[in-house]
């Protein structure tokens, strides 16, 4: 019974993966942490 | 057709003598080094193509052909037919297409990453308790790894699948995908037969770790690569995007602003002061003094007038000028620096060109062994051949072979450029290492080649530090390079009023009541009714005074200085085991003091361009291997000479066409990191090509005589892969020590809350 649920599992796990990068969550790996120390003086 | 037509209508076909063109080109689904032979190779094929060369970190084709023979259209077909895409090269397209490709990557990563672990999940039951597990369960759980496999290799490992497909299909010749697609297809149509038969061998396990290897090895490369291409593009020279054209001048000028682009020779345009030139031409109204340093390496602004020749890309410095174009685009002397640095870029260097030949050899001898050991094993015990096959083809790696040298080199040409070098052409690296003797100039390499304020000589008696101040505030508002040197020297510069510049002379001005004037001795002497000799410095000296209208209050030195790096330079030189001297055009006695100063004992004065050239050939006579590096100008001839020659100076040096290496900036410190980089880069590269040869003569032998299971074999490979990469990375880490001046990475704007 857990091995069928395992593979519907891995392909939930694989959709939601396909949905964070078609909406840009891995577009810049790099960016975001240097932001982080980034002066902003708009605010 | 229309893409042909685009392209040459935005200068991106080049026109050549003798009736040839050149192309610069945008490739679409490089992934592997094999990748630019290949399409190197196919287009070398072509009719009427005369050379083409693929840059690995940029994806730039660069194409030339006959203009008789073939077009930019047939062109693009043919890189079409291979199964690659080419456009037009423009930088926007680039990013665009780096973005989509490493997109699809992670997505096929991360399922074939996703895949493996549950897959091995259902293969441990039965590595570890054997047959203890009951045939129903077991069967159930080899479907579940069946289902999850299918993804893994029909979406994940498609690039293997059609990489290997084209080269058979179109190249007659297997290329670096052919082992890897086959190992992959027989691994497992051999498994889901097993699975659908209920019983024989299993290897979904080592197929879908194979392939999440082997991306995930793919991924980083390809970020690697990224990393050093985008510096590369960052340093090449800009011209401007606009231009204000000048309809019906001189009569009734009417001011329009165009692309600078759609500008044509014969065009009238107004250059605005502080406004960059946007193309090659000739002064036809105005006076201004203009810099070209990033040109010719003049840093002292030229003042130009009437019939003046300008050039694209130098800076209007005080006032509008109105020009008439000669040339644009890629016709210009900018657009053909941008073009050099562009082309050094796309040449493959001669290890890795050697490398690749001895890959693709491997691939037809791997093919080989591995059908004969499937044969001989068919005969000894037919269960073990296949799983003997698929490990023999699994666990070779020409990718480490063909990857050593441009990983590294792409790496180290990275943590290169961030520190301003860059190298002109291909093999400097590899010569760079072999270095035992450096020749240095001394004008404008050990020293900065720039104008400093020297030394204020107070003559009245008062203090120096007021004079100074006096000086900055009457020269406040000037772009003037001796302004700009005063203005840096002193921090507590008063106002002045009334300022009025005479060019050629000096400036005057108000300061709390009391009128002054700043510039020549005879100038700055007629405000207090005297007449006065000019004063004469020492050679490359710019002598100023300063006056107020009862008598002289100081006199100030420019000029020339050594360069603030340069000892450290020198010493790190020497302790990198390197014969030093110097050369120079100057007099003797500067010569020697800059030699001294820096502690160096071989130095020649008075050295003529060709006295140069025989002391570097004299040097080689005896074995030695030279750098030389000179500013550029009259060193021409020992640049040529040298070994590698390298080119220090501000952003200048991307004129000096004989240079093989470019460091941009100030600091000399660069010019010893290229040095001591490219020795690190070479020893890695030769322990990388080392490290894959002992690797695939262990595996291979390991693997024919049935002692690797293909998970095992699938395990070597990737980590062959990623330590050949991983190995090569740490040479973009190659502390910088200071921060960047250009940041490698941009950082997007955030945008507001």
């Amino acid at each position: 019974m857990l091995v069928p649920l395992s593979v519907v599992l891995v392909f939930a796990i694989g959709a939601c993966f396909w949905w964070a990068t078609a909406h840009g969550q891995f577009d810049d790996l790099e960016g975001p942490a240097h932001r982080v120390v980034a002066d902003d003086d708009a605010h | 057709m229309r893409i042909a037509d685009a392209a040459a209508a935005a200068g991106l076909v080049t026109p050549l003598p003798g009736g040839r063109r050149e192309v610069a080109l945008l490739l679409e689904g490089i992934r592997c080094a094999a990748c630019t032979w290949l399409i190197e190779t196919w287009l070398a094929r072509q009719p009427g193509v005369r050379e083409a060369s693929v840059n690995f970190a940029t994806r730039r084709a660069c194409v030339r052909f006959a203009e008789h023979e073939t077009d930019l259209a047939t062109i693009l077909r043919a890189i079409g037919v291979i199964g690659y895409r080419a456009h037009p090269y423009d930088r926007q397209r680039r990013e665009t297409l780096v973005r989509r490709e490493s997109l699809a990557l992670l997505r096929r990563m991360a399922l074939a990453l996703l895949g493996m672990m549950q897959v091995m999940m259902f293969a441990a039951p039965a590595y570890l308790s054997g047959d203890g597990v009951d045939a129903a369960s077991r069967s159930l759980m080899n479907w579940a790894s069946l289902i999850i496999t299918v993804p893994v290799v029909f979406y994940s490992a498609t690039p293997f699948l059609a990489g290997a497909w084209r080269d058979i299909r179109r190249l007659h010749r297997p290329g670096m995908d052919v082992p890897i697609a086959l190992g992959i297809v027989a691994a497992f149509a051999a498994s889901a037969w097993s699975t659908i038969r209920g019983a024989g061998p299993l290897y979904f396990d080592s197929v879908t770790m194979f392939v999440a290897l082997v991306l995930a090895a793919r991924w980083l490369e390809l970020r690697l690569r990224e990393k050093a291409g985008d510096v590369l593009e960052a340093n090449t020279p800009d011209m401007p995007a606009t231009a204000e054209r000048l309809a019906g001048y001189p009569q009734a000028p009417v001011s329009t602003t165009v692309a600078a682009h759609d500008l044509a020779p014969g065009d009238i345009v107004r250059i605005a002061a502080g406004a960059t030139v946007p193309a090659d031409g000739e002064v036809v109204e105005g006076r201004s003094s203009v810099e070209e340093a990033l040109l010719t390496g003049e840093s002292w602004p030229l003042t130009k007038a009437a019939h003046d020749r300008l050039m694209a890309g130098s800076v209007n410095r005080e006032s509008p000028l109105v020009m008439r174009v000669s040339r644009t685009g890629a016709a210009t002397t900018l657009g053909a620096i941008g073009r050099l640095v562009e082309q050094a870029a796309a040449e493959r260097p001669r290890i890795a060109r050697l490398a690749d030949r001895a890959a693709s050899l491997f691939v037809a001898v791997l093919l080989a062994i591995a059908a004969i050991a499937a044969l001989a094993w068919w005969r000894i015990e037919p269960d073990r051949a296949l799983a003997i096959a698929v490990a023999i083809l699994v666990v070779s790696c020409p990718c480490a072979l063909s990857l050593a040298t441009p990983a590294a080199m792409a790496s180290a040409a990275g943590a290169l450029a961030r520190r301003g070098v860059l190298f002109v052409r291909a093999d400097a690296m590899e010569a760079l290492s072999r270095v035992t003797h450096v020749v240095l100039d001394k004008t404008g390499t050990l020293t900065t080649g720039r104008v400093r304020l020297l030394d204020v000589e107070s003559v009245a008696g008062v203090d120096r530090d007021r004079c100074l101040s006096l000086a900055a505030a009457l020269e406040q508002g000037s772009t003037h390079p001796i302004a700009r040197a005063l203005v840096a020297s002193t921090t507590n510069a008063c106002t002045a009023g009334q300022v009025v510049a005479l060019q050629g002379f000096g400036v005057e001005g108000t300061i709390d009541g009391e009128r002054y004037r700043l510039g020549c001795v005879a100038w700055v002497a007629a405000l207090r009714g005297e007449e006065a000799a000019e004063a004469r410095g020492d050679a490359g000296q710019i002598v100023v005074a300063l006056g107020d209208t009862r008598r002289q209050l100081a006199i100030l030195r420019f000029g020339d200085r050594l360069r603030d790096s340069a000892p450290r330079f020198v010493a790190a030189l020497r302790d990198a085991g390197l014969q030093v001297a110097i050369l120079s055009g100057d007099r003797a006695a500067n010569v020697a003091s800059a030699a001294t100063a820096v502690g160096v004992a071989d130095w020649r004065a008075d050295a003529t361009p060709e006295d140069k050239r025989s002391f570097v050939a004299a040097l080689q006579r005896r074995g030695g291997v030279v750098a030389m590096i000179g500013d550029g100008i009259n060193d021409a001839p020992s640049l040529a000479r040298a070994d590698v020659s390298i080119a220090q100076g501000e952003a200048a040096a991307f004129t000096q066409w004989n240079a093989d290496v470019i460091v941009v900036g100030d600091d000399l410190g660069a010019a010893a990191f290229a040095l001591a980089a490219a020795r690190r880069t070479f020893r890695l590269i030769r322990q990388n090509l080392g490290w894959a040869l002992v690797y695939n003569l262990l595996a291979i032998p390991l693997a024919a005589t049935g002692h690797l299971s293909p998970l095992l074999a699938a395990a070597g490979m990737s980590a062959s892969s990623l330590i050949v990469v991983a190995n090569a990375w740490r040479l973009s880490r190659l502390a910088p020590s200071r921060p960047p001046a250009r940041a490698p990475f941009s950082i997007a704007p955030t945008p507001a809350p």
